[in-house]
């Protein structure tokens, strides 16, 4: 089933891009299978099945970020840690910890470089279905992963060296 | 030879994105570059370090509400559905057939294929093909395309809706401007034009003409196709193209592009290959500018043609197993190998 199949992926993305907020992640989660459900007619196969579902993902996450107006603040950091993921669990503390600042960086991004980089993380979409997706040419997606994987270097260097 | 910086290729090159030539390019590059080299050190980094990024677990609860949302939307049709049968059996009562009809052709297309027009100032209206849209100077209108955009129309616009079912949705922009937006896979929704039909590949875009066909397509978000009897101008986000009767799509430029160069392509469909204009566009491109040179090759005079792919060549590297003969053969295998190498920069 595609709602099997992809939500882990799809909340995930949802959950990362709006700051560890599992309320709008939900919501967005929501809305993007309900529109999936309701006009998978729409669908033709002449595109990649993953490649339209990662287009509605992108835009229900860039119009509730829209709505929200409060995209461009990074987000309360107690959200970020509250979120219950796996690697919180691990003994390992300093593990744990790194996870929490990565998503404190990812969150930090601007919301078009955010995006792009959990496209590309999650799910390993080629530089083409990226572009599609994105709504933009593959320079301009190879452009945005080279700067927000600079941008998280920059933000995590001193964390890691200290 | 020391080249331009590779900071935006980066990502492209550690994924195997790119093609042989650039990405030999980027390593020659980054061999003789201090700052390219620890850019792309950092980029490795930033990947690596999203290892540390753990996949999270969706709740149960969103299925939930997406089954009870679903459940909503299907008890809401089953009460339009009925409340309809009733309404009909009413007038069959009164036997109006003509009436009757009507009415269960509006059961039909309460679907995803239906076409809502919402006026600024009224109540949204369902629309069917062959219907008008019209708006004098002082209105304004925004038509929701089934589920998978809209089309804000502005004053002083006539438009039809030629097809509006789940697999094609055409619009006849007949004067005027609208303003789509579309979240579709491609060719799904075509505006026609008396110069041609744009064909959405998932966009936004500004299209306006007037009645004889004269006007001009504007891109915002992704890529729109104009095409005209085989003639075809590819038109990415922050491009425009002329479009003009009888002639096919015009070239498309860059909105930055330089004003000389704008000038130059105005003139370029009344004047033949080889003379000023065609001087001026090549003199003026940049390397984003290949995307008007690469139409152009199709567009020029046999004579003309081999100016135009130097050009290309000496703004940007051409990938391997793009022969210059073959191109200037206008060989179609050719010529698409060029545009993905080229489009990296448009």
């Amino acid at each position: 089933m595609v709602y099997d199949l992809y939500k882990d992926r799809v909340y995930s993305i949802a959950l990362y891009f709006f700051h560890g907020d599992p309320a709008a992640a939900s919501d967005v989660t929501q809305q993007i299978f309900l529109k999936l459900m309701t006009s998978m007619g729409q669908f033709r196969g002449d595109a990649e099945f993953s490649t339209w579902l990662y287009r509605l993902v992108v835009n229900a996450c860039l119009d509730a970020a829209r709505r929200r107006k409060s995209d461009a603040v990074v987000s309360d950091r107690s959200c970020l840690e509250a979120f219950a993921a796996p690697g919180s669990q691990e003994d390992d503390y300093s593990r744990a910890q790194m996870a929490s600042s990565v998503r404190a960086a990812v969150s930090a991004l601007p919301p078009k470089f955010r995006m792009a980089v959990l496209l590309r993380y999650f799910e390993d979409l080629s530089y083409e279905q990226m572009a599609k997706a994105l709504h933009c040419s593959m320079g301009t997606v190879a452009s945005r992963l080279s700067r927000g994987h600079r941008m998280l270097a920059e933000r995590l260097k001193g964390l890691i060296q200290g | 030879m020391f080249t331009r910086h590779v900071s935006r290729q980066l990502a492209a090159h550690i994924d195997g994105e790119l093609a042989q030539p650039r990405a030999r390019q980027v390593e020659l590059h980054a061999a003789q570059c201090a700052q390219c080299r620890a850019e792309r050190e950092q980029v490795r980094f930033g990947m690596e370090i999203l290892d540390r990024l753990p996949p999270v677990e969706a709740p149960d609860a969103i299925w939930v509400s997406i089954e009870a949302a679903l459940r909503e939307q299907r008890s809401r049709k089953t009460f339009e559905t009925w409340a309809v049968r009733r309404w009909r059996w009413a007038f069959a009562a009164t036997a109006v057939c003509v009436l009757l009809g009507a009415a269960h052709w509006s059961v039909a297309h309460r679907s995803a294929t239906r076409w809502d027009v919402v006026r600024i100032d009224g109540s949204p209206t369902v629309i069917r093909a062959g219907k008008w849209i019209e708006t004098d100077s002082a209105s304004s209108a925004t038509v929701k395309i089934g589920n998978i955009g809209s089309v804000e129309v502005a004053p002083n616009t006539r438009l039809r809706v030629v097809t509006a079912r789940p697999g094609e949705h055409r619009l006849a922009l007949a004067r005027g401007e609208i303003r789509a937006k579309i979240s579709a896979p491609p060719r799904l929704f075509f505006v026609e034009t008396v110069s041609g039909t744009a064909v959405d590949l998932g966009c936004e875009y500004t299209l306006n003409t007037d009645e004889a066909g004269f006007g001009l397509l504007q891109v915002t978000r992704g890529w729109v196709s104009f095409q005209w009897q085989g003639i075809e101008s590819l038109v990415p986000a922050g491009a425009s193209c002329r479009i003009r009767p009888n002639v096919g799509p015009g070239i498309p430029y860059f909105d930055d592009a330089s004003e000389n160069m704008k000038q130059a392509l105005e003139n370029f469909g009344s004047e033949k290959a080889g003379d000023v204009a065609l001087n001026v566009i090549l003199a003026e491109a940049r390397v984003r500018d290949t995307l008007t040179l690469w139409h152009l090759l199709s567009r020029v005079e046999a004579e003309d043609r081999a100016r135009v792919y130097d050009r290309i060549a000496s703004l940007t590297p051409v990938p391997a197993g793009v022969s210059r003969r073959e191109a200037l053969k206008l060989d179609a295998e050719t010529l698409r190998r060029l545009k993905e190498e080229l489009a990296w920069t448009w």
